[in-house]
């Protein structure tokens, strides 16, 4: 920290400035005067050197959206900011600043190369987005603690790393210690790592490193474990069948109902959610519709892939015939253009030319034709594959709600037994017959017949409830998916059909203009 | 009144020969009157008619054959040509005999063809005029081999008469150095052939269809047209997805295509019809030339019979064509005699019905009267028949036993060896397989026919070549070489250079160049005479192809860069992108213009001419263009000096190629001990090394002791004081031994010194009388003498220091000895 602050004024990064470095660091010699005739869009930069120009802070720079490789070092700067919209950033360089916490960096997924040398930093943080970097130097920081070098093994490309100047660098095992926690790191403080140290510290430091990779296998087995489980159900949802694999619907209906669970407390209720009761048979019936969901799911999408497969295999053999055409055109064209360039009989040429123009609107009708052709077979066979989704979703619905009102059965044959059970039970509380002890609250269902059955009736409706939630979402979810996909199919052919237009359209103007170009400049 | 009808018939026989003659001229010329005479004159009024020709002897005209108007130098000809030996003239004499008995016998056959007079104007016999030959080439071992060289090989000659049998018949050797005959003489080449060749082979007099005898046929089917039976390529179509696009509507009116099928159907079927017509008209024309002397023109082919040479079915050759017919074949009418070089048969079987009833069984004497006896033909086997046969005609009984007196042999062939050279024929290709060059040179094969040679190579030639195909060794030909491009830095496949070109292949190059097209101009010429190397051809124009570079966009991914050098132009076409079908191009002229204030115009909109496919706003910018430019020019220089030093390189290979040709070293493998000269040297450095290893054993194994021992009562064990007496004795000797040799260096020393001080003395006293070559002596003397002294110095030093720990080391091993180990123990 050689420097004084406060004797220089500090300079605002305003465009003036911008366009000045721009302007200096940018092409020389001819093609600077190129530059300078056309002007420069920031937006094309690749480079800026922005060094010792007593620059507070950062600004205006999000037009860079190009820039690979920034230097703002020698400069001022108390913060990292403004640097959100450079994401093509490989090369920063932040050395000799004021900066005292690493920050903003976390657009940055491209840098590879990043000095913070002689700052003020004290610890190594918000790099996480960083996954590329390759070269990161913190010398001259005020970085103190070894566990700042455990924040970096998450960098997996890293390799070269500077520390030095750092109060961290006085501690005794300060280079051990960092071979051992980065092992794939080549050059420390400006130095090759040798192998011996290497080994060195592998030895010292070989059981909390252990340790430590044990830790992160295992939290990298669990993330997978949740990816992975998290892809299943992805897939289930895909299939509109997600959580019916188990007794999930079950137990969610039951979530909700305090009377039913009350009521679940008589040993008799008991006995009937027993297994092999009303529970299981009702798994069985979500099961029985969770296959066929998956089963379904599995043609629906056999289907899409031979309904992609094909209109890919279409259009990939309508673009080789339109190639062709154009080859064979370019070919007769070239032959024309050179003919007509040595012809110097003005009436001859005037004839070729028209000959060419000829060839050019022919080109047109041909190419416009396969395009209209295969518009049309597409259209065909879109329809057609729309007809049979749109049926096989049918045909899952009315399997699915056909397989539905055996849990409504269930749930109301369970509901009679429960009320059955449950006015027995009254009638043997009145009695003073029930010899065995209800906990307080159930009791007090057992107050009168209204009571119970009510309770049992809100228990029962919710159940329903339940049941009939999740069929219509299931209903509602396919149909808003097959409206979608056969949209996004109908959208995707629109957009194809128009921007093949428009390259032909596009490449027919051009051949007209130089046509029109060359007849201009025999005319002259 | 029968002797005019007779004439009548004469002058139109005579008609008819001369119309045989020119059946051409006859055709175009008469054709009407053939037909009214076919017309008139049926197939047995013919047979008549010949019979009733037959009976009338008509002078042969006197009129040379056609084949002695050709000068044949018959002066070279050995002399059997010229003479007949007795046996000859003995033979000849028989077949005299066997033709008069014959023509007594059957006076209304033809005379048999039995001795013609050959080249010499000697009658031959015509079975030794067949000399079986087996020929030296493996293609003329099978009979389609040979048929097919006869008829390629001579050309055919008519018969001077169609209905008679030739006067001549010349040696084979004759033939073959004329390349023509008649068919007398292709079918005595070919059966001596096909005799030699195993084949039982016979050559047959008789007569043939007119196509056939004309060896013309446009009747038959040509082999070319008969196309191969096409193999029914069944594809094995993909099924059709669920989803394939149906084919483009057809929007053509049905109606109009039905009324123009209908319209095609009608003009087809007229004209079908018409050709039909057409056909059958042709058909008619060609079928109605009968020919007016069918059955009797004369023809000689070859009848190859089955049982040797594993021929099945006994058939026809006909020489003229090489083809082989069925012996029932409707081309070949009839038969009067066959022979081959050893007997001669005559045919007694009716030819009524073509030869479909001719029984082949040469050894059935009804059938089939031989002229020899005692042939290897087997005797008839049917014994049905041999009453009949008896019974039938004791003539010709009469006729065998008179051959059978006269039993003989047929002498052997008069005719010289034939042979075939291949004389004339060209070497069309040379191929030549090498081993072990240390240019790798594997295959050399020259095609003389397009003069094209092409080397091929192994891998692990100096400049990685595979393949070098050229027609001269000069530079700037054309040519083409190969290489393994993995062996190569710059993966180059190959090079196929002309004159004016030169195109290189590329593979998997990290800048994705795949090919590169260089056009030449014409050499400039220069005006100080350089050589051609420091004057290279100016490149006109490069064009350089690049394979998508999957982590470029497509619109910036060159695919073609041609340099129009002469023209200053620069075109790039792009690659396509996927879901496109143009291509974006870009043009860039050169032009270094002063603009109207003098100013150096740097760059100017029109300098670049671009079409993009998807507009793109940096694109356009002048100074992207500029820099594009300078990009090129500096990839134009560079492509340019690529040309340049691809040119060295051809240069440079050819110099290879031609010191490696001329060098012919060899690779010799490391596992080849005899010619590798450097395991030869260290294997014999191993040997010497060992050798002496042997001899240090051999050494070390000596046994100090053994000269005591042997003192000592053998058998005996050793007692203690033996022992120690042994030891001392071994001890004392080998001290003396040491002090003798210390005694010996000490007296040559000593001995060496009174020399020299001897020799010094005598110089001091003599110093000035001597002659410099007196004192040029002494001082070598001495030199030599004060070096011997110090070499004995040395050892004697040595041996001082060495002695005691020899000594020791003596003692030691002797302690060690096992013999006396046991006592010295003790001792100690």
């Amino acid at each position: 920290m050689n420097r004084i602050y406060n004797s220089v004024e500090p300079r605002v990064m305003d465009d003036d400035m911008l366009k000045l470095a721009v302007g200096e660091q940018g092409p020389q010699e001819e093609a600077g005067q190129l530059a300078k005739q056309e002007g420069i869009l920031f937006k094309d930069v690749l480079s800026l050197q922005l060094d010792f120009q007593n620059i507070l802070r950062i600004d205006n720079l999000w037009q860079f959206e190009n820039l690979k490789k920034l230097q703002l070092d020698n400069n001022i700067i108390e913060r990292i900011e403004g640097l959100e919209n450079l994401t093509q950033l490989v090369w920063l360089d932040l050395s000799f600043n004021n900066i005292k916490v690493i920050e903003g960096l976390d657009t940055l997924v491209n840098l590879e190369d990043l000095s913070l040398f002689n700052n003020r930093i004290s610890k190594i943080e918000s790099l996480d987005a960083l996954v590329k970097l390759q070269v990161l130097s913190l010398g001259n920081n005020q970085i103190d603690n070894m566990v700042n070098i455990i924040y970096l093994r998450q960098f997996k490309c890293l390799r070269t790393l500077s520390l030095s100047g750092n109060p961290i660098t006085q501690a005794e095992d300060y280079k051990i210690f960092i071979c051992a926690y980065l092992p794939d790191l080549v050059y420390l403080d400006f130095r090759r790592i040798d192998d011996h140290m290497k080994y060195l510290a592998e030895t010292k430091y070989q059981y909390t490193i252990d340790e430590l990779k044990h830790q992160e296998h295992v939290r990298q087995t669990k993330l997978e474990e949740k990816q992975a489980q998290q892809a299943k159900l992805e897939e289930h949802k895909m299939a509109f069948v997600e959580h019916l694999n188990g007794s999930f619907l079950f137990d969610s209906m039951y979530t909700e109902d305090m009377e039913g669970n009350k009521l679940s407390c008589l040993p008799i209720v008991g006995e009937l959610l027993e297994p092999l009761t009303y529970r299981d048979k009702f798994v069985i019936i979500c099961l029985n519709i969770f296959e066929y969901g998956l089963k379904q799911h599995e043609k629906r999408k056999l289907e899409l892939d031979t309904f992609h497969e094909c209109v890919q295999e279409a259009i990939q053999e309508n673009q080789e015939q339109g190639k062709l055409q154009i080859a064979s055109f370019e070919e007769k064209h070239l032959l024309n253009l050179s003919a007509i360039r040595e012809e110097s009989d003005l009436p001859s040429i005037e004839k070729k030319i028209v000959e060419c123009s000829e060839n050019i609107t022919e080109l047109f009708n041909v190419l416009m034709t396969l395009e209209m052709q295969l518009v049309e077979q597409l259209e065909e066979t879109i329809n057609m594959f729309e007809r049979n989704i749109t049926d096989m979703v049918g045909l899952f619905i009315e399997n699915v709600q056909s397989l539905y009102p055996f849990c409504n059965d269930l749930e109301n044959h369970h509901h009679e037994k429960l009320l059955e059970i449950s006015i027995s039970t009254l009638e043997k509380i009145i009695k003073g017959e029930l010899d065995e002890e209800l906990p307080d609250d159930v009791r007090t269902l057992f107050v009168d017949k209204d009571t119970i059955v009510n309770a049992v009736g809100a228990s029962h409706d919710i159940h329903l409830l339940k049941i009939d939630n999740r069929e219509d979402e299931l209903v509602t979810r396919i149909n808003s998916w097959c409206t979608h996909l056969v949209d996004k199919i109908h959208k995707d052919e629109i957009m194809r059909n128009r921007k093949r237009v428009k390259e032909i359209n596009q490449y027919i103007d051009h051949m007209q203009s130089e046509l029109d170009n060359l007849e201009c400049g025999d005319m002259d | 009144m029968e002797v005019l009808k007779e004439k009548v018939e004469e002058e139109e026989a005579a008609e008819r020969e001369e119309a045989a003659e020119w059946p051409e001229r006859m055709e175009k010329t008469r054709p009407a009157e053939v037909q009214k005479e076919e017309t008139i004159m049926s197939q047995e009024m013919l047979r008549d008619l010949e019979r009733k020709l037959s009976e009338i002897k008509v002078p042969i005209p006197a009129e040379p054959p056609a084949v002695i108007e050709d000068t044949i130098d018959i002066s070279n000809l050995p002399p059997s040509y010229k003479t007949n030996t007795p046996k000859e003239q003995h033979l000849l004499q028989v077949a005299d005999n066997f033709s008069r008995q014959y023509s007594h016998l059957c006076p209304d056959r033809v005379p048999l063809f039995l001795h013609p007079l050959n080249e010499c104007e000697v009658p031959k016999f015509v079975s030794t005029t067949i000399r079986p030959t087996l020929m030296p080439y493996p293609d003329l071992y099978n009979w389609d081999g040979c048929a097919n060289f006869v008829s390629d090989f001579l050309t055919r000659v008519p018969l001077p008469d169609p209905l008679k049998l030739p006067s001549h018949l010349y040696s084979s050797t004759t033939v073959l150095k004329q390349q023509k005959g008649n068919c007398f003489d292709f079918s005595t080449l070919l059966c001596s052939m096909l005799l030699g060749a195993g084949y039982d082979a016979y050559c047959v007099s008789g007569y043939g269809s007119q196509a056939l005898c004309n060896m013309d046929l446009t009747r038959e089917v040509c082999p070319l047209t008969v196309k191969p039976k096409e193999t029914v390529k069944k594809k094995e179509k993909a099924q059709p997805k669920k989803y394939t696009i149906k084919p483009p509507r057809d929007l053509t009116s049905r109606f109009e295509h039905e009324q123009e099928i209908k319209k095609q159907e009608e003009a087809k079927a007229q004209e079908e019809k018409r050709r039909w017509e057409e056909e059958e008209r042709l058909q008619e024309a060609e079928k109605e030339k009968p020919d007016p002397l069918h059955g009797l023109r004369v023809h000689c082919w070859v009848l190859v019979l089955s049982g040797k040479r594993e021929v099945p079915e006994s058939f026809f050759i006909d020489p003229f064509t090489g083809r082989s017919y069925s012996t029932q074949d409707d081309h070949f009418l009839g038969i009067e005699s066959l022979w081959n070089h050893r007997n001669y048969w005559i045919n007694m079987q009716d030819c009524w019905n073509c030869c479909k009833d001719l029984v082949f069984d040469l050894g059935d004497p009804v059938r089939w009267e031989y002229m020899l006896l005692g042939t290897d033909k087997p005797q008839l086997s049917l014994d049905e028949e041999e009453d009949e046969g008896l019974n039938d005609d004791d003539d010709i009984e009469d006729l065998d036993k008179e051959t059978e007196d006269k039993s003989f042999d047929m002498p052997s062939s008069w005719v010289e060896q034939i042979e075939i050279s291949p004389e004339g024929t060209k070497i069309l290709e040379i191929k030549e397989w090498y081993q072990n060059r240390e240019d790798t040179l594997e295959l050399k094969h020259i095609n003389n026919s397009t003069g094209l040679h092409t080397d091929y190579f192994r891998p692990g030639h100096p400049q990685a070549l595979r393949v070098h195909s050229y027609k001269s060794m000069q530079p700037e030909n054309d040519r083409v070489m190969e290489f393994y491009e993995t062996a190569r830095v710059d993966g180059l496949i190959k090079r196929e250079e002309t004159p004016r070109t030169m195109t290189e292949y590329y593979q998997g190059r990290p800048d994705f160049l795949s090919y590169r097209h260089i056009n030449f101009g014409p050499r400039v010429k220069k005006l100080t005479l350089t050589s051609s190397e420091s004057n290279p051809r100016p490149v006109v124009k490069i064009t350089e192809r690049f394979s998508r570079n999957p982590e470029k966009p497509a619109d910036e991914d060159v695919a073609e860069r041609v340099f129009l050098i002469t023209e200053e132009r620069i075109q790039l076409r792009y690659h396509c992108r996927d879901d496109h079908i143009t291509a974006s191009k870009r043009e860039f002229l050169q032009r270094s213009e002063v603009d109207s204030k003098g100013n150096k115009i740097i760059m100017t909109p029109d300098m670049c001419i671009s079409f993009e496919v998807e507009p793109m706003e940096h694109t356009k910018k002048l100074l992207y263009q500029y820099e594009t430019m300078m990009h090129l020019k500096n990839e134009e220089k560079l492509s340019k000096h690529q040309a340049w030093e691809s040119e060295q390189e051809v240069l440079e290979i050819l110099k290879l190629r031609e010191e490696e040709e001329e060098a012919h070293t060899l690779n010799i493998s490391i596992y080849d001990t005899k010619r590798n000269e450097k395991s030869k040297e260290y294997r014999e450095a191993m040997e010497r090394v060992m050798h002496e290893e042997h001899l240090r054993q051999v050494e070390a194994q000596l046994d100090y002791l053994a000269p005591f021992l042997a003192q000592l009562p053998p058998g005996e064990k050793l007692t203690r004081i033996q022992a120690v007496h042994l030891r001392d004795e071994c001890l004392s000797d080998f001290k003396q031994r040491l002090i003798d040799k210390a005694n010996l260096i000490q007296a040559r020393f000593e001995k060496e010194n009174q020399e020299l001080q001897k020799k010094q003395q005598w110089y001091q006293e003599n110093q000035v009388t001597l002659t410099p070559e007196e004192e040029d002596q002494y001082l070598s003397y001495c030199s030599q003498a004060m070096f011997r002294i110090r070499i004995l110095e040395q050892r004697l030093n040595r041996h001082k220091e060495l002695a005691p720990l020899k000594y020791l080391a003596l003692e030691e091993k002797l302690y060690k000895d096992p013999r006396l180990a046991e006592f010295l123990k003790v001792l100690q």
